[in-house]
């Protein structure tokens, strides 16, 4: 492929690496180290097998880890361009992928989200997020660079709509809300018009009770109710929910330290090491340990608000401002689900929740912020 | 190069292509969101994290009670009348039954088969209690299964949900019917005593005493219960024991009772009562007996005949009918203990009026009166005639050993109440006109123990009556009577003198009466004796407790030796046993309405004691039916005589 992007200034394989950033990258891997130790400290009694092995759950997870790392450093060497370019085509493959996993996919709780590759499960949605936000940077800036226009917003809404509906008949709805989150700082940040937003915001309450009739199953009715009143239903789906209150509230201040978390151990928690990995931690590590996981997702986050700040263009700057979205919803949903704030719904805490997809994802797209941050000079127009 | 900032300076110069977004909201949403976070994690973690902390603890920690081996009861020689049982209990929770009904109603046919409760019934039962809204609460469907039963239930309990096998502690009481009415039984706490009990520590699958010893003395021989904790997951499987703490079985009573006495007497009675199906006429059919000791106030035996068998209150399910029908016996009432139970007294009364009239002045032992007819001609207030009447005619020149010996009436009609003015023989009555005589009289009943709770260690003796001018004001008060009925008058103090009309009195309180009179003290009566840890070393004993009767020695020996006389040649004659000294005082008590021919129905009595010169022990006989000297003396004597052979061998 012979396209070139950009004014063509980069030199040698070191170049841009001085403006890399490194504050970034050190948060995220301070939270998988802080992900790994919950990881151990919840599996280390039900796994026995030895510690290099791929079925140790750690091991796993760091070599996911590594690999994450990896393609963080390989995306961010690569222009940020060739992806927003070929974004149609990342989004096309996300959408059959979606489909095809809701005709064979793997089932767990209820949800259908998984393609089983040998020993490892890969999560299509988890890429058609990264997908959606650069295909909506690329969108918008190849439309006269913002939402003002509202054939744009429309249109802009269509390239969302498809990843929305099929993750929520997987049925998956934090995904779902993800996906429309992202979708809506985008089009906020693109500069959409208050008066079209009021609009659709009005269209989308009208049909409100619809969804909410024929499209929501049962069973996220009943995590709703659930988590107005868990006790409602103590073995069933308010079970989880009530353990995770327990876990989180015994944890006190200081937590009752690694590996001695009753909650986690005896196994009244569920899922401690995915989704109710919060849990575990505010268990094991208390509030003190939570605010130093606050801290390090709040610095990472403004880190990449900082990488939209400076973006070279349109594109990177949205692109920027999809990916800070899509990780700030993923956590809030995630400790919210922890906390009995939100019904509870199978999103992992970015970076920390055991699970290789995620983890991967995630660190794609922060290469993908490393590199609009590398490039923020050469694309600037004055 | 700070790590937020750098971003804030917007980049100079407008174009199309250059990024214009705000991102300044963006900043604020984040910090927003983790505030939000982090305000419900500070109130979960902080301000409610001691509660969640302490279910925490309940969640993982198990806690079993264990209850304590319940104290056994013994005789005075330590024969054991109680023995430690488990109850096997299939129970039934509606709500963990399964859905279906076919699976349900199969579940009910092997019920059937094990336990032999009818499927229907099971069903109807398991329907009234959803109905109801109590289908998440385990309910009986059968007590008392055998080992068998229980074994075979346990095993079918694995794959039966909603059914399963309950162990209780239970008693079996192995002294037989005699000790029913003193042992009492124990049961299931009820609501009401559970909301009582729970204050003391007790746990609703406690079983309590429910009547008798089992109840009087329930703390005794409850023990203290035991408890293990441990650790276990989410699967209920127990991780390790963190601490447990042993029962402490309860201490182990001995009665007074002597269990061969106690037996002897209730079989003796029970043959003396002539068979109701054969009986061609008015005869007994329940009697009473009381062994005391005159010296400590211990009672040897208490026996209500017709008995019954109190392992009937364990398997109320199985033997429904047999407690109904005694439940529902009113002519013999067999579930009520006669010996606490209360009638009038009749003659034994005149042990009292005899102290009364010695200690107040009225006679002496040497008083002697002329009772040569049946029938003292008396008149009374506003020139009423009274025809106060004796069972014969004493003769002349009686004296009050005479008058006890032959229990003449008239005799302690002229001790008492004294003759009025206008009467061929003037007396002194006890005080200066009728009503005060019949409370001074009152006052000494009430010394003797009479109209009050002997304080006997059995729950629900009856109090008996004393009465006097108070009381039966009381006693007619209301608009269906008049004054004159309200009146106390001369004859009603009369009548109270030889234990007839109004005065009711309870076996035990008349040998209590009797051990007073042979020692001047009047004992708090005790079935149990002392209280020994498992190793049969005593902890407590239980003392004597008495207090004084308001008559003087010299005055008591004047009564004894009416009563010596009685037994050796008067009408306690049936009484006597050779080589044995004894006293005593028979009593026949009219009750009912008059018949045609005049006659009364009686109640027999006698009380007596010895040796006469060392009172020992004390013996009360009562039956509802018969003349004393002839029912109630003949079966004392049996008793005198047994104790004479057995007692002490």
């Amino acid at each position: 492929m012979a396209t070139t992007f950009g004014p063509g200034r980069q030199g040698g394989v070191f170049r841009g690496w001085d403006r890399f950033d490194y504050v970034l990258v050190l948060c995220a891997v301070g939270l998988v180290v802080f992900g790994l130790l919950l990881i151990y400290s919840g599996t280390y009694r039900t796994y026995e097998g030895p510690p290099a092995s791929f079925s140790n759950p750690v091991t796993k997870q760091a070599i996911f880890a590594i690999f994450g790392i990896a393609m963080m450093l390989a995306v961010s060497k690569l222009d940020y361009h060739y992806l927003t370019h070929y974004s149609v085509v990342l989004w096309g493959i996300s959408i059959l992928s979606l489909v095809a996993i809701l005709l064979m996919g793997h089932s767990a709780y209820g949800s259908t989200r998984w393609f089983n590759l040998g020993p490892i499960q890969i999560q299509p949605s988890e890429f058609a997020k990264l997908a959606t936000i650069l295909l909506l940077a690329n969108f918008f800036s190849e439309h006269g660079g913002d939402a003002k226009d509202l054939r744009t917003l429309l249109m802009s809404l269509a390239i969302v709509a498809p990843c929305v509906g099929l993750v929520f008949i997987q049925p998956d709805l934090g995904t779902s809300i993800v996906f429309m989150a992202i979708w809506l700082g985008v089009v906020l940040v693109a500069g959409v018009s208050r008066r079209h937003l009021f609009i659709l915001a009005a269209v989308g309450l009208a049909v409100l009770p619809f969804v909410w009739t024929f499209a929501v199953a049962d069973y996220q009715i009943e995590r709703i109710s659930v988590l107005v009143d868990p006790e409602e239903d103590p073995l069933d789906a308010g079970y989880n929910v009530i353990q995770a209150q327990i876990a989180v509230g015994s944890g006190q201040l200081t937590g009752k330290g690694l590996t001695n978390g009753e909650q986690t151990q005896l196994g009244y928690l569920r899922v401690a090491t995915k989704d109710f990995i919060f849990s575990l931690q505010a268990e094991e590590l208390g509030f003190v340990g939570s605010m130093v996981l606050f801290g390090l997702f709040i610095v990472l986050l403004m880190r990449g608000i900082r990488a939209a700040q400076i973006a070279g263009d349109i594109s990177g700057q949205l692109v920027a401002v999809g990916i800070v979205i899509l990780i700030l919803m993923q956590a809030f949903i995630n400790i919210a689900v922890n906390l009995s704030l939100f019904p509870v719904t199978g999103i992992p805490l970015p970076l920390v929740s055991q699970g290789g997809s995620s983890l991967v994802s995630i660190f794609v797209s922060l290469g993908v912020l490393q590199s609009i941050i590398m490039r923020h000079r050469a694309y600037r127009q004055t | 190069m700070s790590v937020l900032g750098e971003g804030f300076q917007s980049p100079s110069g407008r174009s199309r292509n250059r990024p214009h977004g705000n991102l300044a909201a963006l900043r604020i949403a984040v910090i927003l969101m983790f505030g939000v976070l982090a305000a419900q994690l500070f109130n979960m973690q902080i301000i409610q994290g001691g509660d969640y902390a302490r279910r925490s603890r309940e969640n993982h920690l198990t806690r079993k009670e264990i209850l304590p081996p319940r104290g056994l009861i013994l005789d005075r020689n330590g024969t054991p009348l109680v023995k430690n049982v488990g109850i096997y209990t299939a129970t039934i929770t509606p709500a963990f039954l399964p859905e279906d009904a076919n699976a349900r109603y199969a579940l009910y046919l092997r019920l059937e088969q094990l336990l032999g409760v009818p499927a229907l019934e099971i069903q109807s039962r398991v329907k009234e209690k959803e109905a109801d809204g109590k289908g998440d609460i385990e309910f009986p469907i059968k007590e008392g299964l055998t080992k068998e039963q229980a074994l075979a239930l346990e095993e079918l309990t694995a794959d039966m949900t909603g059914v399963a096998l309950t162990i209780q502690p239970g008693r079996e009481y192995v002294g037989g019917d005699a000790f029913s009415h003193i042992l009492g039984y124990i049961g299931k706490q009820t609501p009401e005593e559970y909301r009582e009990l729970r204050t003391e520590g007790y746990s609703l699958n406690e079983p309590v005493g429910k009547a008798g010893v089992e109840l009087t003395y329930q703390d005794v021989l409850r023990g203290e219960k035991g408890a293990t904790a441990a650790e276990q997951d989410a699967q209920g499987h127990l991780l390790k024991a963190l601490k447990s703490r042993d029962a402490v079985p309860g201490s182990n009573l001995r009665l007074a009772i002597d269990m061969e006495l106690q037996t002897y007497i209730a079989e003796m009675l029970e043959a003396s009562l002539p068979n109701p199906l054969t009986m061609n006429q008015k005869n007994a059919t329940t009697a009473a007996a009381v062994v005391m000791s005159a010296k400590t106030g211990e009672v040897l035996a208490l026996v209500s005949v017709p008995a019954y068998d109190n392992n009937i209150f364990a398997q109320v399910t199985q033997r429904g009918a047999e407690y109904e029908a005694l439940a529902t016996d009113n002519k013999t009432r067999p579930l009520t203990n006669k010996a606490l139970s209360q009638a009038l007294p009749g003659s034994t009364y005149k042990l009292i009026t005899a102290a009364a009239a010695l200690q107040e002045g009225n006679i002496t032992p040497a008083t002697s009166r002329d009772i040569p007819s049946r029938i003292l001609e008396i008149k009374g207030e506003n020139g009423v005639i009274y025809n106060l009447i004796d069972w014969r005619a004493h003769g002349s020149g009686i004296d009050l050993t005479q008058a006890i010996a032959w229990s003449s009436n008239i005799y302690m009609f002229m001790a008492v109440c004294g003759i009025p003015n206008g009467s061929l023989q003037p007396h002194k009555a006890l005080g200066k006109d009728v009503d005060s005589s019949a409370s001074i009289f009152a006052y000494y009943q009430r010394g003797f123990g009479m109209g009050q709770a002997t304080g006997i260690d059995i729950p629900g003796e009856d109090i008996g009556r004393v009465p006097d001018p108070a009381w039966k004001a009381r006693n007619y008060a209301g608009p269906d009577y008049t004054d004159n009925d309200r009146d106390w008058y001369y004859a009603d103090t009369c009548f109270t003198a030889i234990g007839q009309q109004d005065v009711l009195a309870t076996p035990i309180q008349i040998a209590r009466m009797t051990a007073a009179v042979a020692t001047g003290k009047l004992f708090t009566p005790h079935v149990a004796k002392d209280i020994l840890d498992a190793d049969g070393k005593v902890i407590k004993t239980i003392k004597p407790e008495w207090k004084s009767v308001p008559v003087d020695e010299a005055n008591l020996a004047a009564v004894r030796r009416g009563m010596h006389e009685s037994v050796l040649a008067g009408a306690g004659l049936k009484a006597q046993v050779s080589g044995m000294d004894i006293a005593g005082k028979t009593g026949t008590a009219e009750f009912g309405t008059q018949r045609p021919e005049g006659s009364y129905d009686q109640h027999a009595w006698f009380t007596g004691y010895y040796p006469y010169n060392d009172p020992e022990y004390v013996v009360t006989v009562y039956f509802d039916y018969g003349v004393g000297g002839d029912k109630a003396a003949p079966a004392a004597a049996n008793i005198f005589s047994w104790m004479n052979q057995n007692l002490g061998k």
